[in-house]
């Protein structure tokens, strides 16, 4: 039965006519504006599910990542120098067809450096690296291809890939889906990936403790939602899971039981691992900014607990250029079988400071310019990035009573190309 | 006595679904044509994907902790 035949009524109706109407009419607009700020990269993974590129994209970086001596104090032996990498990233992305894109991601990076191989009891209980020595132009390679089909509201995507290094090849492959509800104001995420990884350590039969090959499986699962709060505010918060199973333990590093080096670090053959990850967005139109706030709750069965959170201003000026200044906080708890050295032998020991008790700040500021429609209807956007991390036990959250003496600060450059044709 | 993982990833769980529910209750629906803002390139979760790559990359390197938000990618011999 028709509701509301009154005067009032039908003047409501033509309102939500010509409201609509309207719209219609504005829709061309806002086309331009969406279409454009689609064309730059970095638009895929807003607040709802996406749809494909309409144009072909490529990406270069190159990072200059340069750890810090080991200051002397903490050094027993070896070489201080420790990890410099040259990075380069590739990425290309195109169009197939209407309702598909497809992506490449390419990484080549060279390695050198010395690394921790054990901690030792400097004898007054004092926990004191032993590094290696240092190794010359290491090379690691990865690639990742990534197709992407769009429907009307939701989103599907396969991907597969490898990663090669002389000692270490992985190869992985992953399906996930994105799902728009409420008028695109709600988005459901989810997927799941697999890699299948065998290690063949360098030198095996040098050192007693290496093994000669081992394998390795993770299989990878998230679920996630994003959320329109206001025309400039938006919440995404994901779920993630990871388990692994085979040889998890580092080949190249060593223990000391009871002042003897000679023991393998051996760690679980199984890990399960939780994240929560929340992420916030918030733009400011009169000074245009936006507020970046991510906060990460990680749980797992080796005993680690870690909150991370990061928190970014993207300020825009003159309509070309971006200023990034960002702020990360790491803390994590030690895993149950780590130990900076021990009196005797246990089933799971490590030393490994990346399993230890500490904290971690960073900062990090990226200068960005873009340029746009030139020439012709090219699009390209060049950015230069610093990033410095400190860690140590004075920055975790719970206190720390034995630092490990390998925990590492680094600096990070980063400049970077990106073109829209 | 520390609470075991599956208790926390419950715990953790129920925290997640009181703050979505929360988000969701101060929402406002926001019309195709009002999505000017959110379209923004610095509005996006990653407004540079091969950044937050290289980040995560390095992250998972040095660090104990898995890098959340999407699952993908292999491994590699630098943890």
């Amino acid at each position: 039965m028709r509701k509301g035949s009154g005067r009032g009524d039908e003047e409501r109706r033509r309102a939500r006519r010509r409201r609509r109407a309207a719209a219609r009419r504005r829709s061309p607009v806002l086309s331009a504006l969406t279409s454009s700020a689609l064309a730059l990269p970095g638009l895929a993974g807003g607040a709802r599910a996406a749809s494909p590129v309409d144009r072909v994209g490529a990406d270069y970086n190159f990072s200059y990542y340069a750890e810090d001596d080991l200051p002397s104090g903490k050094l027993a032996a070896g070489d201080d120098s420790r990890y410099e990498i040259e990075m380069h990233q590739f990425h290309a992305v195109a169009p197939l067809g209407e309702r598909s894109d497809a992506n490449l991601d390419i990484v080549h990076e060279t390695m050198s450096g010395a690394t921790p191989w054990y901690v030792a009891n400097s004898g007054s209980g004092t926990p004191i690296q032993v590094m290696t020595g240092a190794t010359v132009d290491e090379k690691r390679t990865d690639a990742l291809l990534t197709g992407s089909y769009y429907f009307e509201r939701a989103k599907a995507s396969a991907s597969g890939g490898f990663s090669l290094e002389n000692d270490y090849f992985s190869g992985n492959g992953g399906l996930s889906g994105d799902l728009d509800l409420n008028d695109k104001n709600t988005t459901l995420s989810a997927g799941g990936s697999l890699s299948f990884d065998t290690i063949e350590p360098t030198d095996a039969a040098l050192f007693a403790t290496r093994p000669t090959k081992e394998k390795k499986e993770t299989y990878s699962a998230f679920a996630g939602i994003s959320q329109v709060i206001r025309r400039n505010i938006a919440v995404q918060s994901t779920f993630s899971y990871q388990h692994g199973t085979g040889y998890l333990s580092d080949p190249y590093k060593q223990v000391e039981v009871a002042g003897n080096a000679n023991n393998p670090d051996r760690r679980p053959g199984q890990r399960n691992q939780f994240a929560w990850l929340t992420r916030y967005r918030h733009h400011v139109s009169p000074v245009e900014g936006t507020l970046h706030a991510n906060y990460q709750l990680y749980l797992d069965d080796w005993g680690i607990t870690s909150h991370t959170l990061e928190l970014a201003w993207h300020q825009t000026l003159f309509d070309a250029f971006r200023l990034v200044p960002a702020f990360r906080y790491y803390s994590q708890s030690q895993a149950d079988f780590y130990a900076p050295f021990f009196s005797a032998p246990a089933q799971h020991m490590s030393s490994d400071y990346r399993l230890s008790p500490y904290g971690a700040i960073s900062w990090k500021l990226r200068a960005e310019v873009e340029l746009q429609d030139w020439p012709g209807k090219l699009d390209w956007r060049g950015s230069f990035t610093w990033e410095r991390y400190l860690s140590g036990g004075e920055y975790a959250l719970q206190s720390v009573s034995l630092e490990n003496p390998g925990l590492v600060s680094f600096n990070l450059f980063t400049i970077a190309l990106t073109g829209r044709f | 006595m520390r609470a075991r993982p599956g208790r926390r990833g419950a715990l953790a769980a129920a925290l997640l679904g009181a703050l979505l529910l929360g988000a969701a209750a101060g929402c406002a629906p926001v019309r195709p044509w009002e999505r000017d803002l959110l379209a923004r390139p610095d509005m996006a979760w990653e407004p540079d994907s091969l950044e937050a790559r290289r980040r995560g990359h390095v992250f998972f390197s040095k660090e104990g902790s898995l890098q959340g938000g999407s699952a993908g990618g292999g491994g590699c011999g630098c943890n």
